[in-house]
Order: C-alpha cells, then structure tokens, then sequence
C-alpha cells in the first residue's frame, strides 16, 4: 500500500506521474483529501523550499515540483470544496505596475499554494486599487509584491502607501524582488521581506499566526 | 595611446588606466532617456536621440557623447532589432515618457486607451504582438506566444527557425558597418547572434510572427532537466549554424574587431543560479567550447559573456569553456564581492562592468556615494588590468543624470585624465 511519504517525495522531487497515481492511490486506501495536502504536499513543498534555500536545487526543479504538486491538487480541491473545507489563509500575490516579470512571483504563488494557503494571483503589471479590492473581496490576510525593475521600486512604494492608507485591519504586506533588500522593505514601510521563495512560505507563516 | 591601445591592454592583464565602456552592445549602454539628458547636460546638439534597441529601448552613444563619456569602445552592431525588423529607414515616434526618439521604420506600435504599447514581429500588424511597454513603464516585455505542447511530437527544428545562415543583405550589412568603424582609434566590439545558447530572453522569439516548439519561460526552464535530448538537438543545430556565421563573418571582419559578445544567457539570479553546475556541464559547457575554441583557433578576438546574478559557483566553468570576459559582475548578488572575484578569477578572466550597482547605488544614491561606490571598485578591479569599466548592465530610465555625470567623472579623475 502506498505510504504518505512515498507522495511527500514524489512531489519534492517533481514526479509529475508518479504523484497523480499515489495521490488516487491513497485516496483510495481512505486518506482524506485535507490529510493529503497537510501531511504529503505541505511537507513535500517544504522540502523544496528548504532544497532551494540551501542552493541544492535551481529553478528548474522547482516548477517540476510545483508542477506536480498541482496535478495532486486538481484531484483534490474539488474534494475539499465539496467537503465544505476551506484553506486557513487567502493570500493575494502580483507583480506591481509597470513591471510584467513574473518568474520569482510565480514561484512564490507556487510555494504559497504549496503551503496549504488559497493563493490569488493577480498576474503582472497590478494596480494598487487592484491588490486593494482583491484583498477585501477575498478577505485576505496578506498581499505579496513582487517588483524585478528599479524603474518599479517607486510603484512598490506607492503600493504600500495605498494598502496601509486603506487600514484594513489584519492586513499584511510582504515585498520581494531581485532589486528589493530588507532596507528598502523597511523603508516603503513593508511589513516584510524575503529574499527567495523559500523564505517567503516562514515569513507567511510568521505573520499569519494567531498571535501576530 | 589610443582607445583600442587601452582596452587591448586591459584585455592582456596589463596595468594601465581603466579602458571605459558605454555603448557598445545592448547590455553596456544606457536608457534613451537617459542619453538625451546627458547630451543636454554636456551641451550637444539637441535631436531625437536614435533607439539602438528597441526592446530594452537603449539608445545611440554617438561619437561625441562617447566622448564626452570616457567611453574607449564602439559597437559593430548586427543588421536585425529584437522585433525582427531591421535597424533603418528611421523616423520620429513619441514615447509614453515625452520624449521624441527615432526608431526604425518597422516599429510601427500600436498603442490602446489604457497606455500601453504593443509592438509586433516584423512590424506586421496582422500577427499577434511579441512586445508589450506597460503604461508607466520604459522598456519592452516579451509576450510569450506558446502553442499548446504536445510532448509525443516535439520537434526541435520548430525552436531553430531564428537559427539561419548569413544571408546577402547581412554581408553587405557587415561590410558597410566594418567600413564605419575601421581605422577607429576605439576598440570595436561585435555579435552576430545565434552564439548564445538557451537566452531566456530570446526564447520567446519576439522577432517570429509565429514561433513554434518551446517558447514559453517556464516551460524552457523545465526542459532542461525533463526534455534535455531535445536542448541539445537545438544547441547542436544552433552551433552548427554559428561556427558557419563565424566562418563568413571573420572573413569580412578581420582584424577589425577586438570583442566578440557570444551570449547573453543569465545563469544567475539575485542570490542563486538558475540552473547547477552539472547542468551547465552537461548541456551548455560543448557547445561554448565550441565557439570559444573555434574564435580563438582562427581569430584575435575576445570573448565575452553576459550572465547576470549570482554566478560564482559557475565562474571558473565560463573561464574553463574559454570565455575571455565577464559582464555585467553583479556585485549586489550572492558571492559577487568584488575583492574576492579579483582575487580568485582576476589573472583569468577580464571583468567588463561591476563598476556601479545599477540597483540601488546609481538610481537611488547621492551623487557622492556613487562617486565613493565607483572609486572603490577601480582600486579592486583595475590592478594589473582585467578591468573594462562599465555599470553593472544597462543605466536604467529615471537615473538621475547627476549621478551618472558623478560616475563618469570618478573614472576620469581615478585616470588621471583631464575633462
């Protein structure tokens, strides 16, 4: 019978079939759809982002996780949804205006996705306004931006300026980007900042607990 | 001593002053914006400065800014623009930002309510559009036209359609453009395409009016380790096709050039690599050599390679596959401290940038810090040569031009050369 880790490190290790058939493997031997996601993909997703914190794996080997973590997941969120079981956390992720990159902010939705939160992805080239109504439509907790430009830095800040104008409260913003650093986080008044996707999945989970 | 004297110099690790780059390919040069306020600040003649590169939308160093500059290099640039059309027939096109720029006569945009900016292969309009200036923004994105992938019938012909042999019009291109800059007291620095292999920036193919195989980004990155048979039967046929174009181009060139840019492939990301060494080895590393081996056998030529990010790890690879130079050295990635670059890779390797974090210093300093940040980097890298001064990639829109002017005179004065 197929065992939960067997799925942990088919997802970690990006085997796209090999996830697809022990996830209904398992389903079958009577593991729920939310005992799946929290205790094979959730871990599985972590090992990726550990591995590619430590520079273990590249890029590519985290879109074929990713990649294979989705495959599970289109098997299992209609049985979750059925099942009236909804993610703990919305979080809502784009690239900010005037900037179409999308690499890094694709692999952190991924890796958000990965750790069992509902992602919304606003694509690129996202409004302030837009972040702002998809926060408050979806009730979301946290917003990510992701800027590549130092031609966007300035809409990153009048980003932040926007969201922490609205005074949503339990509102986060977390920021990240190859020209972003710590500094400049502290500086637009961010409430965090991840080098690498990887982190970003500890700085959610830091500021979505309870007691933050 | 001449210019060409000075980087030629550089280029053979011996001391001397700091050779100077600005403008000679699209990944050493500046903003068109940024152009017309330096031409403004050193008070020559106001006329719409001419986009050298329609997809980053860098503009034309012309000789007397080049001078003004510092710069000791002139490009020998290719006859095609990232769109597919050819550099000519140019005429005026306001951009978003205000300013009046010439462009060629293929860039005809199509621009909607909203403010953004479509462009289109081969400036055919009745195609799908394979660049996108997003309102606010500066510089052209690709749009990425993939076909649905069918994996049991992959071809790699469909990604080699760019990959073709210098035709009639590209010859008598390269024989006026060799005609411009022999007898130029500055270094001459050229590229004839198809030598990079798997630049992201290229895969997506803006200058196809339908690219077919691979052309997605993140599908590209995945076929490194999931269709690796397929990569390599691209990079076999797209050597093929280079050593060809070299062959041809080396005969029309002679000793007219001094740098050859082979690739733009960025390895690097802010703080890791996109891809491992092993990967590099088994995929990228022949087919450099091939190039490298085939330039340095039958050429005088350097060769240079881009790769943006935190590439240390894959230095001593480039220097191994037989790269010459370095650029941009991005010092604000993971690794990159400039002291220890020059110390493990300096003998070897010839650094071509690292002079100015084109992130955060350049755009967002003080003038002085710059001129702190420029000097300093002069005193690491220029020792015993191996140093061709160049910002970290391309100045970038909205730098201030007082920082700029800062950086140019910190070089001037490390010199010891009058303005």
């Amino acid at each position: 019978m197929a065992e939960l880790t067997e799925l942990t490190t088919a997802v970690a290790t990006g085997q796209r079939a090999a996830t697809l058939r022990l996830t209904q493997e398992l389903l079958a031997a009577g593991h729920t759809p939310s005992s799946l996601v929290e205790r094979a993909l959730v871990p599985g997703m972590a090992i990726v982002g550990e591995q590619f914190k430590r520079n273990e794996i590249f890029v590519p080997e985290m879109l074929i996780a990713a990649r294979a973590m989705k495959e599970a997941l289109k098997i299992l969120e209609p049985l979750l949804i059925a099942a009236g079981i909804k993610p703990k956390y919305t979080v809502i992720i784009g690239t900010v205006q005037g900037d179409l990159h999308d690499i890094g902010k694709n692999l952190i939705s991924m890796m958000w996705r990965g750790a069992g939160f509902a992602v919304v992805d606003l694509g690129t080239n996202v409004s302030a306004e837009r972040y702002l109504a998809a926060a408050l439509e979806h009730q979301a907790r946290l917003i990510g931006l992701s800027a590549l430009l130092t031609t966007t830095m300035p809409a990153m800040k009048e980003t932040v300026r926007v969201l922490k104008a609205a005074g949503v409260p339990h509102l986060r913003v977390v920021v990240g980007g190859a020209p972003i650093t710590q500094q400049f986080a502290d500086e637009i008044g961010a409430d965090g900042y991840a080098a690498d996707a990887g982190s970003a999945v500890e700085l959610a989970h830091r500021l979505l607990a309870p007691a933050a | 001593m001449t210019s060409r004297d000075k980087v030629q110099r550089a280029l053979r690790h011996e001391a001397g002053p700091v050779p100077v780059d600005f403008g000679s390919t699209g990944l050493t040069g500046l903003h068109v914006s940024g152009i017309a306020a330096l031409r403004a600040h050193y008070g020559l003649p106001d006329h719409p400065v001419k986009v050298s590169e329609p997809y980053q939308m860098l503009g034309e160093v012309e000789a007397d800014l080049a001078h003004a500059l510092g710069s000791d290099c002139v490009g020998a640039n290719g006859r095609g623009t990232m769109f597919g059309f050819p550099a000519e027939g140019w005429h005026e096109w306001r951009a978003p930002w205000g300013q009046v720029v010439l462009v060629p006569a293929g860039f005809r945009p199509r621009e909607d309510a909203s403010g953004d900016v479509y462009l289109f292969p081969g400036g055919d309009s009745t195609v799908a559009p394979s660049g996108h200036l997003p309102a606010g923004g500066y510089f052209f994105d690709a749009l990425v036209r993939q076909e649905p992938i069918d994996e049991d019938h992959l071809n790699p012909a469909d990604n080699c359609e760019e990959f073709t042999l210098l035709d009639p019009a590209d010859i008598a291109h390269w024989q006026r453009e060799f005609a411009r800059v022999r007898g130029e007291t500055r270094a001459v620095v050229s590229g004839i395409g198809g030598t990079g292999f798997g630049d992201i920036a290229l895969v997506p193919a803006t200058f196809l009016k339908h690219p077919k195989g691979i052309r997605d980004v993140s599908e590209w990155y995945i076929s490194l380790l999931e269709r690796p048979d397929y990569v390599h039967r691209v990079f076999t046929y797209q050597c093929d096709i280079a050593l060809k174009n070299l062959a041809t181009f080396a005969a029309l060139a002679g000793d007219t050039v001094d740098v050859l840019m082979i690739c733009g492939t960025d390895f690097g990301t802010q703080h890791s690599q996109f891809c491992s060494v092993a990967t590099f080895d088994a995929l990228y590393a022949p087919y450099y050599r091939q190039i490298n081996d085939w330039i340095h056998r039958h050429t005088p030529w350097k060769t240079f390679k881009h790769s943006c990010g935190a590439i240390r790890p894959l230095i001593d690879r480039f220097i191994d596959v037989g790269f010459d130079i370095l650029n941009p050295v991005q010092c604000s990635a993971t690794g990159m401290d400039p002291a220890r670059l020059k110390a493990d890779f300096g003998d070897r390797l010839v650094f071509w940038g690292g002079g100015v974090d084109t992130q955060h210093t350049l755009p967002f300093g003080t003038p002085a810090e710059v001129r702190t940040q420029v000097t300093e980097r002069l005193r690491t890298f220029s020792p015993g040569g191996g140093f061709v001064f160049n910002t970290i990639h391309n100045i970038q829109a909205r730098t201030p031009v007082a920082n700029i002017v800062a950086m140019v005179d910190a070089v001037r004065d490390f010199n010891g050369t009058p303005a």
